[in-house]
């Protein structure tokens, strides 16, 4: 259970002025859930993804896991960027079994996980490839499994497909699916895409353009497991699209008026 | 044909340096005054240059000095430049200060040290020191500064303490910007080593070469010339060899990505 309670956040910019990012959020993410936050660039979606993951203290307001205070980044709370940030000088496998080996897990038994999760990611006799040997793609593969194998509670991803093109896109929307069908963790998904948060999630939280404030709160009332070519046809899912689509819309303009 | 290729291109050196030599024979010959000896003789006099014990001791304790200075500054620069690059402080704090030391000439100091430290190793190993030092500072302070922030979080989020970020993160991480430092360094030892025993004449490989100018030995100012300079050579080759093998994982050559998603 994620509770982020009153957090504002105020960047110095380069003109010494204060720039407001996120204005009041308060929001409860559920153990199990996978809650999407979505909104256009720059409504400071990202920042609080970061504050959950303790990479950024947030200038006012407290975020809480599990009724303990965020101090810092910790292996409970695992982050997937759109970057990948994977190591480079460390083949696939020394990439995925680089947590497990800092939590003091044996090299044998690490390595063995290691390439179990490998072949759950689909890269099977990829193990040895260093990063720049890979496809975006498979890349964003290689992190997801890097951070999964540390076991993390919660999975903080932060627009870990929108580097990608649409087909490779869909085909990591559909393994994430899966991969979070067997082992329930907490995801917290951050992406400007409505129907990957649609397609995705139990709850799509809307946010406003900067100063970044929650708009909506949306509950994804669609039956799992999903399967994106019944869920195309099914009116629900065009409905909630459509829906979130037109509270996106009236933030745009928002924004045209100053 | 490409068998015909990778040979002419690892021929490529070897050709270069004998067409260099092959010029310069010729234009010895045509010239043929005393102080430009021929490529020939120069040659020539390489076997006693090294046959000499002398000799042989004076170059092997100028490579000893330029080792122990080389080593005394990657040991500080490295440290220094990642430390620079990752903390803002600590980066306004030396940048003016090595801003400042960066286009004199370290051998220019050489009259100072000499005056401080007289004409012994220290001085001579400190002018290599400092000259080394300067773009090993630099090119590690660039690799830090340019170490991807979303990598440190991937570390911290594991559990990485701040100082273990830095010596497993952003120390691999900028190692093949470390590693160019290294080179330049390297090369720089050598140009400091040699200039510093030019201006404190008492032993080395530069020595050698004034004295024998002194004394009229035109070929063999222009053996060790070609003794010092193929030192360059060989210590570059072999420095790059090192620096290829360790950075291996960020050498573009097979950067086509698979067509796999």
């Amino acid at each position: 259970m994620i509770e982020i309670d009153h957090v504002s956040q105020v960047f110095q910019t380069a003109g010494r002025r204060g720039h407001l990012a996120l204005s009041d959020i308060s929001l409860e993410i559920g153990e199990g859930a996978f809650v999407s936050i979505l909104g256009p660039s720059g409504c400071g979606k990202s920042t609080l993804l970061y504050i959950v993951g303790g990479f950024v203290k947030p200038t006012q307001g407290a975020a809480t896991i599990k009724g303990k205070p965020i101090a810092g980044p910790g292996p409970d709370r695992g982050p997937v960027f759109q970057e990948f940030a994977l190591f480079p000088w460390k083949t696939v496998l020394g990439n995925v079994m680089y947590g497990p080996l800092q939590q003091g897990i044996r090299r044998a038994e690490a390595e063995d996980q290691s390439r179990r999760l490998i072949e759950m990611v689909g890269l099977k006799g990829f193990e040895n490839f260093y990063p720049k040997e890979l496809s975006g793609g498979m890349k964003q593969r290689v992190a997801l499994a890097r951070t999964l194998a540390y076991h993390p509670s919660v999975l903080l991803m932060d627009e870990p497909f929108g580097a990608l093109d649409a087909h490779t896109r869909t085909r990591l929307q559909n393994d994430l699916l899966n991969i979070w069908e067997r082992d329930r963790k907490t995801v917290l998904f951050v992406t400007h895409s409505v129907e990957e948060a649609v397609f995705l999630s139990d709850t799509v939280v809307v946010m406003t353009r900067s100063p970044g404030r929650i708009k909506q709160i949306v509950n994804i009332d669609l039956p799992r497991p999903r399967r994106r070519a019944e869920l195309l046809l099914d009116g629900h899912y065009q409905k909630y699209i459509v829906d979130i689509e037109h509270l996106i819309d009236d933030t745009s303009e928002e924004v045209a008026q100053p | 044909m490409i068998a015909m290729r990778t040979i002419l291109s690892r021929a490529a050196p070897v050709l270069a340096c004998l067409g260099l030599l092959g010029i310069w024979q010729v234009a010895a010959l045509l010239l043929n005054t005393d102080s430009f000896p021929t490529a020939w003789e120069a040659v020539r006099a390489i076997p006693s240059i090294l046959g000499d014990k002398e000799s042989l001791i004076n170059i092997l304790a100028s490579l000893r000095r330029m080792a122990i200075g080389f080593s005394l500054a990657v040991t500080v620069a490295i440290p220094l430049g990642l430390t620079m690059g990752r903390g803002r402080l600590v980066a306004s704090f030396f940048n003016p200060l090595l801003m400042v030391i960066y286009p004199v000439p370290k051998a220019a100091l050489m009259p100072i040290i000499m005056l401080w430290l007289g004409v012994g190793e220290i001085a001579k190993i400190l002018v290599i020191f400092l000259g080394v030092s300067l773009p090993v500072i630099y090119h590690s302070f660039q690799g830090a500064k340019a170490v991807e922030e979303k990598m440190l979080w991937s570390g911290a989020a594991m559990g990485l303490s701040a100082a273990q970020r830095m010596i497993r993160i952003v120390l691999p991480a900028a190692l093949p910007e470390i590693l160019t430092g290294c080179r330049t360094g390297l090369v720089l030892a050598l140009i400091t080593m040699i200039t510093s025993e030019m201006i404190a004449r008492q032993s080395g490989a530069g020595n050698i070469l004034f004295n024998s100018l002194d004394m009229g030995q035109y070929d063999t100012v222009y053996a060790m010339i070609i003794i010092v300079g193929a030192m360059g050579i060989g210590l570059d080759a072999a420095f790059e060899s090192v620096r290829a093998r360790l950075v291996k994982w960020s050498e573009p050559g097979f950067d086509i990505p698979l067509s796999f998603a």
